[in-house]
């Protein structure tokens, strides 16, 4: 067997050595396609992925969002859970939000809506809805007869215009009056309209906390949730413990959980579509290897009976294919690493644009390159392998005349 | 040495069979070199692929030094083409992306032995045919004459018991045919190497011992060379 490996290993080497190098760059730049092929969509998938969670961390959840426990409507002593959680080590900010159902009337226009209350100066440093006002300004400290409303509600969104009903083309200084879920009825003027290119955000409206907690006849602490963002990212899972640990009682989540539950089809859907493109790529990338170390394989055909007819045992030239198949896809794999990295630095410079604002950048997904690559090399024994074992039991002299 | 017995080589069936060889028997003697002679389609190259183990006969029986190789298995036949038998192509049959040096020493590997007792090997084989200097040239770099002079070191790197020769002056000049020729007549006459050659030229009858004739995939001649 060593003598079989010996042998395949000088034949292999000398192929690399003195054949056309033309034809070796040729098939390195078809393998590094390939493996381009099996790992680049899946990237932009993730990074569509990141894109969405993202959303869900910048506007609804931050990073840790604390519910009420069982059926309660609202977190009874959300002053003393925030004080908890701002003291907890690790913590950034942290600021508490109240969500109730409503409907807004502009002009005979009627939208059903969710309206947050929010403190207007914590929200600076929780999300991004201070930073996504299009026109207008986002609500200040004394903002207790103005609203912010998305733009889809607005009738100014250039996405999701067609798709939902809207105001009418409401401005910055419309007035609008609110019906909220308990029957109360309040008249804003509008300051501001946000639009972050997301329904969850553009079909919501926004008012100080105090209005809800006015309108609604709420004791002082009051909250529907508690929202928290983190110092160091990724850590989320430690925080929630830690929260717990320094006596929250409330359901404690991270954006990861809420968002598992809340956009859990769309990320279905990308993971279905992911895993096909991951298949479908698989079995062109199999095909194509194969195809190529065949064709090269059958060039050879005659090298292959020759060296039958001088002594060479067909295992040592079976070894020699997959030698050389091996090394020509290792060329390939690193050629398209290359390239890879070279498309996901310039595509997170350079970013896909959806939706004019929805930036999409692809994330590198270490264990699906390295996946790929011990797929690529493992689809190269084969192809090499299989027709170079088909050959060597061919007749020598059908194999010498090429037949 | 050889002894070849009623072999028959038959192509195809029925009426379209094609009767290569109809009923050879013959021997061959150690130390011999042997010419077999023809016209095109009389059956010789077909006897020297089966007695060199690249073809199968359809009948008959055929031994070297007693051994029925006709019936060896496979990796048997595989390790005996290796081992004891030496084939010179009429067209070189060199891997063209090796040395002159590759080209011969990679049986010696395959045989077990070092890469540099290979490589001394491969060098003193090509020393026997007078190409020692160009041991480190592709067959694209050589001569048709060198070419197949890097051949026949192949063949006999190995020190194999007999060694065949497939028309090897058939692509070659008249000054290269007599290079290729005085290299067997070397070989034949100063290390005892059997040398079974086929070829269609009279003018190579004066190098060889004895001359085999065929005709139609028979034998119609069996005679020794006089006044080699």
């Amino acid at each position: 067997m060593i003598d079989d490996i010996r042998v395949g290993v000088l034949i292999a080497s000398s192929s690399i050595k003195r054949g056309n190098k033309k034809t070796l760059l040729f098939i390195v730049f078809v393998l590094s396609l390939i493996f381009m092929n099996l790992v680049f969509l899946p990237s932009m998938i993730g990074g569509m992925t990141v894109l969405f969670t993202g959303i869900m961390q910048d506007y609804p959840y931050g990073d840790i969002v604390i519910e009420p426990t069982g059926d309660n409507t609202y977190i009874n002593n959300a002053d003393n859970v925030l004080q908890k959680v701002r003291a907890v080590e690790g913590v950034r900010a942290a600021t508490k939000r109240l969500d109730v159902g409503a409907s807004i009337e502009h002009k005979q226009n009627v939208v059903g809506v969710t309206i947050t209350g929010v403190i207007p100066t914590e929200e600076y440093e929780i999300s991004q809805y201070p930073y996504i006002i299009k026109e207008g300004d986002f609500l200040g400290e004394l903002s207790r007869d103005e609203i912010i409303i998305g733009s889809i509600i607005s009738g100014t969104s250039t996405t999701f215009g067609e798709i939902y009903d809207d105001l009418g083309e409401t401005r910055v200084g419309s007035l609008v009056d609110v019906t909220y879920s308990n029957g109360v009825k309040r008249t804003y003027k509008v300051k501001g309209i946000m639009e972050g290119n997301f329904e969850l955000v553009d079909l919501n409206a926004m008012v100080h906390y105090k209005e809800i907690e006015d309108v609604y006849g709420l004791d002082k602490g009051k909250a529907t949730s508690v929202v928290v963002r983190i110092d160091e990212p990724g850590t989320e899972d430690e925080m929630k413990a830690k929260i717990r640990e320094a006596g929250v009682n409330e359901q404690v989540f991270t954006w990861a959980d809420k968002s598992e539950t809340l956009i859990r089809q769309a990320l279905q859907s990308l993971g279905a579509i992911d895993v096909m493109s991951k298949f479908v790529g698989l079995i062109v990338g199999a095909a194509l290897i194969l195809i190529i170390i065949y064709i090269n394989i059958l060039n050879r055909k005659k090298e292959i009976g020759i060296l039958k007819a001088v002594g060479i045992t067909p295992r040592s030239i079976v070894l020699s294919y997959a030698f050389l198949s091996m090394f020509y896809v290792s060329l390939g794999i690193f050629a398209g690493l290359i390239l890879y990295l070279s498309l996901m630095f310039y595509f997170q410079a350079n970013p896909v644009v959806f939706y004019e604002t929805m930036e999409i950048r692809p994330q590198i997904d270490v264990m699906l390159v390295i996946q790929s690559i011990v797929t690529m090399l493992t689809l190269s024994v084969i192809a090499g392998t299989l027709p170079a074992w088909s050959v060597s039991k061919e007749s020598i002299l059908k194999a010498i005349w090429g037949r | 040495m050889i002894k070849v017995k009623n072999l028959k080589r038959y192509y195809g069936s029925g009426s379209t069979t094609v009767k290569a060889l109809n009923g050879v028997s013959f021997e061959i003697n150690k130390g011999e070199f042997v010419a077999i002679m023809g016209a095109s389609g009389s059956g010789k190259t077909t006897i020297l692929r089966i007695l060199a183990l690249l073809d199968d006969a359809t009948s008959g029986e055929y031994t070297i030094r007693g051994l029925k190789v006709s019936s060896l298995p496979e990796a048997e036949r595989s390790y005996y083409r290796l081992t004891q038998v030496g084939y010179v192509f009429q067209d070189y049959a060199l891997i063209n992306e090796m040395t002159a040096a590759e080209n011969v020493y990679i049986l010696s590997m395959m045989e077990g032995k070092s890469k540099k007792e290979s490589y001394k090997v491969a060098l003193e084989a090509l020393e026997k045919v007078g190409l020692k200097d160009k041991h480190d040239r592709i067959p694209d770099e050589l001569s048709g004459g060198e070419k197949q002079r890097v051949a026949i070191a192949r063949a006999i790197a190995k020190k194999p018991d007999i060694m065949f020769a497939d028309e090897p002056c058939a692509n070659l000049d008249t000054r290269n045919s007599e290079q290729v020729l005085d290299v067997f007549k070397d070989l034949n006459d100063n290390y005892g190497q059997t040398i079974v050659m086929v070829t269609h030229e009279p003018w190579h009858v004066k190098y060889v011992d004895r001359v085999i004739t065929f005709k139609d995939g028979v034998m119609v001649g069996d005679e020794w060379v006089e006044d080699r």
